[in-house]
């Protein structure tokens, strides 16, 4: 699976993914993104997010059984599929490619 | 309140995508019940309002997007809202004449929305307000609340379960006697300590009320606001234990509440309720509102089962005093609104203001139609090229949302204008004199919340319904006549609506001009006499609210003397020529229906009426025409008791004639033939420049009796205009002569006539604004049809130039459906207009109906043949071969 097509937000929540250890759901992922940019984050663009990575096949998820402290819901679970380790890695290297010889803290607008 | 509302939770589910559906909703639910349990119940709705708000927009784009990545479909872009500034811009009569319904009609469906739901129903801010009620018992008849409820109230305090905390209160006044020794009226809550437990609300400093305060032999205590701590006593940390005189008595300070406390109404001096039942019998005593908290785990119907049970308990005991009551429990807001508990009432009254809104909004769809149609070749190529009905039915809405959001924006200043006001009536009303604790004055997020709902039900009726029937089935046919510039036709609805909107605006303009030109006068009239040198002042006995049927605290002598008192120290107050008593200020009397005996015909006439003490005439030099004003010996009369009339009095019900020593008797009242009274005297037209235009000026002057209740308004002519210190003097005074005598609405006469003109001018202004959109969308209709007419039949128009036709005889044919339609709106119209005048005997035109109604019609008319000249001058200019062309 190409990078192509993944964008900013969807590498966000790849590698908050990552940070939590590969395998979480979407609440602590919303936290994860929230508490390391400082971003407040629209928590629906998380859940439309994960359902786009999932049908690029880069995430598989599944539902946990219903508990009554979540009105009798389950938990939609969500892996980082190798596809999406592999689409991660792309982005880095080719953002890698793009910076090198810049240095970030020299840049300048007019 | 332990689980997210069932209506965002619909909401959710029908917008998310079944796979999501459950893991998003399991998420809500376990983050909402960790922000109720961390920020409370109501932040906790909104907070899942607010995710349910962005979950939709989310995931309707998503699945827009998903179905064609190049056409959002039915979500509306930025574009659209540019395109709808530009058409607005384009088209800016329609704008400007739209956009002022519109505005007008919001702000009046969101000025009842505000009132009823920032006024009448509020939730109240207290710990689990929703629990405080109110317990009434209302006339089964006339759901007036009966509040003589001393006997109830005890039996309800003891044996209700379903309600805890029973208490009850009312508001007197008392004069607050300070160290400066002037006594100022202060506004007193009498409690029972149960309005402390109710409202769970700790004292700052001190305590609240206890149970045994009300005991009569306890010593007399009094606990304040916070304001008043603030204010009156600088933040004395050291204020519980000092002693404060209230009236005669002096109470110790026992407590301080915190800030923002107010409970029951706005009140800020608290003292015990000290009413002793055994003094009175069932169903008389003071006034009561009695209140109570509902016990926990008990709704609010089961509190009204058991309320009626007792209810009937006591119709089966005392049948003659409440057979009649119906008890009721209510929202504690009531206790302010004098509701019955029926708050759908409010939610009904709110839709049916709501639907002037949806009318004006269907007068604005048929100009936006006319509009719509000349758009239909752009939109039969837009069709063409792939575009889908549903995305250009967007784009119309939202060129539609621009205009009503706009609409609304206006609309919603005109409502915080109007609620500035509102305040300002809530004030007079009140019976502390200020604003209840529960009212927010202002806009509400609540308001501006339903204000965008109109907005969007407004845009939904001026865009979609018109972009639906220009988007129809004959869109195809359309593409053929892309050049013709027009397709698409007004159907029989929109000019049946046409017709029923001249109807309606003839109809109602009459009696709207009348009406507005009699405020109107009032409102700019200046009286005619040194009103700002008149001081005015309502003076009462310190006392709890009056009380019907009971025995006055002092005997009409006492008072009397006081009241004598009052005017000799106030008229010998330096830089006062004079001091007198009436019921009311002058010029703002009560209409009365008389008859005149003559000659054994007797006849009624509608007159004005004024209680005045004997002084008032000489205090204010009215000049005597005929006979003479009151003297000490009239009061002596007990029968045949003589009153005076004025010059117009004399002139219209005399027609010239002499009328001393005339007799005339108030119309009968409930089958009691009133006695006769004879008039002794005609004095000048007095006071001169307040008269009521539409309006009588007759007026009879009656004698007010020593210590009578009707010397209540003080009134003191000073040598020179008032001085902003004779009000403090003028208390100083009322103080020495009694500390019990209180003075209320202390201010010159000419501040009360201003008042007064002001209510006038809001409400002239408010009717302005309402007859002025008819009467402008009335004209836009016709202004649309016409121009519509028009452009159909422009070729018509051209053929018959091309074959040298005269130019009157096409116009006369191109504007006779036109014309007849104004005509038969304009005869319906006129119909209406006689059937109310009528209806109300004249009194709807105050007798100009049949010289007004022409001039309507013809008024009508000219709108209409003026709204045509625009595009009547188009047709004149379409040229032949253009004509041809198009064929």
């Amino acid at each position: 699976m190409s990078h192509q097509g993944l964008g900013e937000f969807e590498q966000m929540v790849l590698v908050a993914i990552v940070h939590l250890r590969g395998e979480t759901y979407a609440i602590p992922i919303v936290d994860e993104i929230e508490r390391r940019t400082g971003r407040t984050v629209a928590r629906a663009a998380v859940y439309v997010t994960l359902r786009r990575l999932e049908e690029k096949g880069l995430v598989s998820s599944w539902m946990s059984d219903p508990t009554p402290e979540r009105g009798g819901k389950g938990r939609r679970y969500v892996k980082i599929e190798a596809a999406g380790a592999r689409a991660l890695r792309d982005a880095r290297q080719a953002a890698d490619q793009m910076w090198r010889g810049l240095d970030p803290a020299k840049l300048r607008t007019r | 309140m332990t689980r997210p509302p069932r209506l965002a939770r619909g909401v959710l589910q029908r917008v998310l995508p079944a796979d999501a559906r459950d893991a998003i909703e399991g998420d809500l639910f376990q983050l909402f019940t960790e922000h109720r349990a961390r920020h409370g119940a109501v932040r906790a709705y909104l907070w899942y309002w607010r995710e349910v708000l962005s979950f939709s927009t989310r995931f309707t784009v998503d699945r827009a997007a998903r179905r064609n990545p190049l056409d959002f479909g039915a979500i509306p872009s930025r574009l659209d809202f540019m395109l709808g500034a530009r058409m607005l811009a384009k088209y800016p009569g329609l704008a400007l004449v739209g956009g002022f319904g519109m505005a007008v009609a919001t702000a009046v469906g969101a000025g009842a929305f505000a009132f009823f739901t920032s006024y009448l129903y509020p939730p109240l801010p207290l710990h689990q307000g929703d629990r405080v009620v109110v317990l009434a018992n209302l006339d089964r008849f006339t759901m007036d609340a009966n509040r003589r409820l001393l006997h109830d109230f005890v039996v309800w305090r003891s044996e209700l379960r379903s309600v805890v905390d029973v208490g009850a209160f009312r508001t007197s006044r008392r004069n607050l006697i300070t160290d400066t020794g002037h006594g100022e009226p202060v506004v007193v809550a009498e409690m029972a300590a149960a309005g402390f437990r109710v409202a769970r609300v700790a004292p700052l400093l001190g305590r609240a009320l206890v149970d045994g305060d009300d005991n009569p032999e306890a010593p007399p205590v009094v606990v304040i606001g916070h304001d008043v701590w603030r204010t009156r006593f600088h933040r004395d940390g050291s204020i519980v234990g000092r002693t404060v005189r209230l009236g005669r008595i002096v109470h110790t300070i026992v407590g301080v509440m915190p800030e923002g406390f107010a409970f029951p109404i706005s009140h800020s001096y608290w003292v015990p309720l000290r009413v002793d039942p055994a003094a009175h019998a069932v169903g008389a005593g003071p006034e009561l509102h009695a209140f109570g908290r509902l016990a926990p785990g008990t709704t609010k119907e089961q509190a009204q089962a058991e309320l009626t049970l007792l209810g009937r308990r006591a119709a089966a005991a005392y049948p003659a005093t409440h057979a009649r009551l119906l008890p009721r429990v209510m929202p504690f807001t009531d206790v302010f609104a004098d509701g019955n508990g029926d708050d759908w009432e409010a939610t009904i009254m709110t839709a049916m203001v709501a639907m002037l809104l949806v009318l004006v909004c269907l007068n604005v769809a048929v100009l936006v139609y006319a509009r719509t149609v000349t758009r239909s070749g752009e939109i039969a190529v837009r069709t063409a090229l792939g575009a889908t009905r549903a995305r250009i039915v967007t784009q119309l809405f939202t060129e539609a949302f621009v205009l009503s959001i706009l609409s609304a924006l206006a609309g919603l200043a005109l409502v915080a204008i109007g609620l500035r006001y509102l305040d300002f009536i809530v004030v007079k009303i009140s019976e502390t004199g200020t604003v209840p604790f529960w009212i927010d004055p202002g806009l509400s997020t609540g308001t501006i919340v339903y204000t965008l709902g109109l907005a969007v039900l407004g845009a939904v009726i001026v865009g979609v319904l018109p972009g639906l029937k220009a988007t129809g089935g004959q869109l195809r046919a359309t593409l053929g006549h892309i050049r013709g510039g027009t397709g698409g036709h007004l159907g029989r609805t929109w000019t049946a609506l046409i017709v029923v909107q001249v109807a309606f605006t003839v109809a109602i303009l009459p009696p709207a001009v009348v009406k507005g030109g009699l405020l109107k006068a009032m409102a700019t009239q200046a009286p005619r006499f040194a009103s700002e040198q008149v001081v005015v002042a309502t003076v009462e006995r310190e006392s709890s609210a009056p009380v019907e049927g009971e025995r006055p605290r002092a005997s009409a002598d006492t008072w009397g003397t006081t009241q004598a008192a009052l005017l000799s120290r106030v008229a010998a107050t330096p830089g006062v020529a004079g001091a007198t008593y009436a019921s009311s200020l002058p010029g703002i009397d009560d209409d009365e229906r008389i008859e005149i005996g003559s000659g054994g015909v007797i006849r009624t006439e509608w007159t004005r009426t004024f209680t005045v003490a004997a002084s008032y005439f000489s205090v204010f030099n009215i000049k005597v025409d005929a006979g003479r004003t009151f003297n000490a010996t009239d009061e002596a009369l007990a029968a045949d008791r003589p009153v005076i009339v004025n010059r117009s009095f004399a002139d219209s019900l005399f027609r010239g004639q002499a009328a001393v020593g005339r007799r005339i008797r108030y119309a009968a009242h409930d089958d009691r033939v009133q006695p006769w009274h004879t008039i002794v005297g005609v004095v000048e037209d007095f006071p001169a420049g307040v008269e009521e235009p539409g309006r009588t000026n007759a007026r009879i002057y009656h004698l007010a009796a020593h210590g009578a209740p009707e010397n209540r308004q003080l009134l003191v002519r000073l040598q020179g205009p008032a001085a902003a210190a004779f009000g403090p003097m003028l208390r100083e005074v009322a103080t020495a002569v009694d500390p019990a005598l209180q003075l209320r609405r202390i201010r010159s006469l000419d501040a009360a006539y201003a008042d007064r003109r002001r209510t006038m001018g809001m409400v002239t202004l408010a009717l302005a604004l309402v007859v002025g959109s008819i009467v402008l969308l009335s004209a836009a209709g016709i202004y649309a049809l016409m121009s519509f007419t028009v452009n159909q039949r422009r070729k018509e128009i051209g053929v018959r130039a091309a074959l040298g036709g005269d130019a009157r005889r096409i116009l006369t044919t191109v504007l006779s459906r036109a014309s007849w339609q104004l005509l038969a709106g304009v005869v319906i119209g006129l119909g209406l207009s006689l059937v109310i005048d009528r209806a109300t005997g004249g009194e709807m035109m105050a007798g100009r109906g049949l010289m007004l109604m022409p001039g309507i019609a013809i008024f009508m008319a000219t709108i209409g043949m003026l709204a045509a000249v625009g595009p009547v001058r188009r047709g004149l200019r379409v040229h032949p071969t253009e004509a041809l062309r198009a064929e």
